[in-house]
């Protein structure tokens, strides 16, 4: 293959105020290769993509498209230069059709005396997805009426409508279940095929081995080394990533799955919808229940369901050693009940508050003094003690939550549930976008939550996470219960992914 | 510009009386931008509550029921909005708009013909300087502490950042809302009460402009009007005290009320524009 030149960045330097988020970055990337990014969040891989795809604008440094000096003034500029992305977090705007997105800030394109012609949008928006490998999804839908996955797919499709010599795949994987992934695996192939080249950005590092014939790890803004097939392996990754060697796996390694006989919380003949009814669930006390499956089978309504924030047409959920039924999100908190979202910046995060505000949020009922009194003391000294055991990394207490990196945004969600008096917690996709790092951390936690005597349901669309971590496992398909999987050893992803696809 | 007059006494007793009133409502209104509400009700609650005061010193009730009616006709205005607003599922602006609607009806119907006019001069105990000072400065540390010390402006705040995250942490919205509501509707009953005994009548036209005073204050003292955690209660406090010397400074210098009006229009477009923060979303929610 010739190894003809598409992109190279040379001396770039961006900074965010204090934090110097790229030191003097050199990235040359030729046609027909698919580079991966890997390094903790905040070593600079996201930055460094969206400086190329237009998001932002580098501090310093030349960059270099075909031949060309490259400086695109937007994403739109940079689509009309041939580089897409696919960024991290949702980038779907809501409230129009799927084809109006595909073709935002092109529609003239199709415009004839200044009117739109909405048939020839759809058709073009309908021979994209199909192309893509998404024929169920049509421009004329609206936005709104597809799950998470789906708009996901639509964005894909919007990055690929320009037919792109450099496609950037951000964390893109890591929103995505099975089928998403698929498509994107095939994409990156069928660019590989025709000579275009793909920077694909992901935690899972075994998705980049499978992935990717060139791998560049990022750490504090430098770029540590560059390896290709000959070289890559994932322990190596994992050491060069975090700068010492990471020992073991950071699931669990005990395979037992018991736990106290206690119900803490049970739901009786949930009913969503016609094609998704009378789920029976029971939650113990110390039990890790994870709850696996498609992104839209269901398990992340039921996740809404159990804590009170989305009704059911049928059926009731139970704190059963209190005996009260959960009837919404205030409620639920105030017995003891804690939910992580999947939608981190929409949902569990204040974005334009500090991180203390954040963390102590919930806890503000519990730390009343006489006449209402909260101690500006009070909250320093825990937001400090939860920075400080979670390892945030920020300027100070005071920072504002959005200018966070997506892992650290997440350990500050959880912060704000540790140390309540919360006995059940439901995690949707407690890890999704967050490095290896981080991750350990997480499941180290939610050990100790366990030992501690607290009931966790873990949503998850990650097989090795749920397999990992679960004593008891159950899996969903179209809306209906298909499978109970108790903790083992001899568990492994074929065993699972039966029951789910 | 206006050789002193702005600076006499005889002035300087205006702006109290001026200023207190608007404070008063700022420092409750406060908590209602905290969360991002924009109440259009104010004025028109205030006028109805100044009515019925002077329909009951008319008939000669005892002056403090008089006072505690004033009070509680706010109080029962602000509940109405947030009851508009939170069972219905509407915005704040919608809901105030229907009660200011309402109440400016019911100030009409009594003051069509005829304003009410009562002996002012029998309560000039209840128009000195010192009274009003000593009352708002309480007021204004009452309401510092709730603001920054307590969950009714923490949750406040919270809700005005992000409704869905402070719900999911165990913060009814329903439950703040309405006591900021009501927050605010005291605040606008004691200064009604203070507003009344000062001018001794009521006509159709008592009360109107406070609610748009009040924004104009929110601007201009630098508190974000889709709230969150940024707003502070002593922006405010300073806003309202802008304006009251914009409005009072204007006057002596010799501008025609009607141009005032203008004049703060203007102003007012100048500072939204400025220091609106668009990225958090909708300006009326």
């Amino acid at each position: 293959m010739s190894k003809e030149l598409l992109l190279s960045a040379k001396g770039v330097n961006k900074s965010f105020g204090a934090t110097r988020a790229l030191i003097d970055v050199d990235v040359e990337v030729s046609r027909g290769e698919i580079r991966g990014f890997i390094g903790e969040n905040g070593s600079g891989k996201s930055t460094f993509s969206s400086i190329v795809a237009g998001a932002q604008k580098e501090d310093s440094g030349t960059f270099m498209l075909k031949g060309q000096e490259y400086h695109p003034k937007s994403m739109v500029d940079a689509q009309m230069h041939g580089v897409s992305m696919i960024i991290q977090e949702l980038g779907t705007i809501g409230g129009i059709s799927v084809a109006s997105n595909i073709f935002a800030g092109r529609l003239e394109e199709f415009t004839q005396f200044g009117l739109l012609s909405w048939r020839k949008i759809n058709a073009a928006a309908d021979k994209i997805l199909a192309d893509i490998g998404a024929p169920e999804i049509k421009g004329s839908m609206m936005i709104d009426q597809l799950n998470f996955e789906d708009r996901k797919i639509v964005e894909i499709a919007r990055a690929m409508s320009t037919d792109p010599d450099l496609l950037i795949i951000d964390e893109t994987t890591t929103a995505l279940a099975t089928k998403g992934r698929r498509l994107i695996y095939n994409l990156i192939n069928e660019m590989h095929e025709k000579n275009k080249a793909v920077l694909f950005i992901s935690h899972d590092l075994d998705e980049l081995m499978d992935v990717c014939n060139t791998i560049t790890v990022l750490r504090d803004g430098v770029i540590i080394d560059t390896l290709d097939r000959s070289n890559m392996s994932v322990e190596l990754m994992r050491t060069l990533m975090v700068g010492r060697e990471l020992q073991g796996s950071y699931y669990r390694d005990d395979f037992d799955g018991s736990c106290s006989d206690e119900v803490v919380l049970e739901a009786r003949q949930i009913s969503l919808r016609p094609s998704f009814r009378n789920i029976d669930l029971k939650v113990h006390k110390g039990e890790i229940l994870g709850l696996g499956g498609l992104s839209d089978c269901g398990m992340h309504e039921i996740g809404k369901v159990l804590f009170g924030i989305e009704k059911p047409l049928t059926g009731e959920v139970e704190l059963v050693q209190k005996k009260k039924k959960v009837t919404g999100a205030v409620m639920a908190v105030q017995n003891g009940m804690a939910y992580v979202s999947k939608d981190r910046d929409k949902e569990s995060v204040i974005l334009s508050s500090s991180i203390e505000s954040n963390i102590v949020l919930p806890k503000l009922r519990n730390m009343q003094k006489g006449a209402g009194f909260i101690s500006p003391k009070d909250e320093k000294e825990l937001s400090e003690t939860q920075i400080e055991a979670m390892s945030i990394k920020c300027r100070n207490r005071k920072q504002l939550v959005k200018e966070l990196s997506g892992g650290n945004k997440q350990k500050v969600v959880f912060s704000k549930w540790l140390g309540t008096d919360s006995d059940v917690l439901i995690l949707d996709c407690p890890t999704r976008g967050i490095d290896v790092g981080v991750k350990a951390e997480m499941y180290k936690l939610m050990m100790n939550l366990k030992r501690e005597g607290k009931a966790i349901i873990m949503i998850s669309e990650e097989l090795l996470e749920l397999i990992g971590m679960s004593d008891r496992i159950l899996l969903f398909k179209d809306g209906a219960l298909t499978k109970e999987l108790h903790r083992s050893k001899d568990l492994d992803e074929k065993a699972v992914i039966d029951y789910i696809i | 510009m206006t050789n002193g007059a702005f600076l006499k006494v005889d002035n300087l007793g205006n702006l109290i009386n001026q200023g207190f009133v608007l404070c008063m409502i700022a420092i409750g209104a406060a908590f209602v931008y905290a969360h991002g509400g924009m109440d259009f009700s104010i004025g028109a609650v205030s006028g109805v509550a100044q009515l019925v005061c002077g329909l009951l010193i008319l008939q000669g009730t005892p002056l403090w029921l008089c006072i505690l009616a004033t009070v509680a006709v706010c109080a029962v205005g602000g509940c109405c909005t947030a009851g508009i607003t939170l069972i219905f599922g509407v915005p704040v602006f919608i809901g105030s708009m229907c009660v200011r609607t309402s109440f400016q009806g019911i100030l009409k119907t009594f003051c069509q013909t005829s304003e009410i006019a009562i002996d002012y001069q029998k309560y000039s105990f209840l128009n000195t300087v010192g009274l009003k000072a000593a009352i708002l400065v309480i007021s204004i540390a009452v309401g510092y502490y709730l603001f920054n010390y307590t969950v009714v402006g923490k949750y406040n705040k919270a809700l005005g950042g992000n409704p869905r995250t402070a719900e999911q942490a165990g913060v009814s919205r329903r439950k703040w809302v309405f006591i900021a509501f009501l927050l605010m509707g005291i605040c606008v009953g004691i200064a009604s009460v203070f507003a009344f005994f000062r001018s001794g009548k009521v006509n159709s036209y008592t009360g109107s402009g406070y609610e748009f005073n009040i924004m104009m204050a929110i601007a201009l003292g630098g508190f974000p009007m889709a709230g969150g955690e940024k707003s502070k209660i002593s922006s405010a406090i300073i806003g309202a005290l802008t304006v009251t010397c914009l409005e009072n400074g204007l006057g002596v210098w010799g501008l025609d009320t009607t141009l005032i009006s203008c004049v703060k229009g203007a102003l007012f477009v100048v500072i939204v524009a400025i220091s609106y923060d668009r990225s958090a979303g909708k300006l009326v929610n």
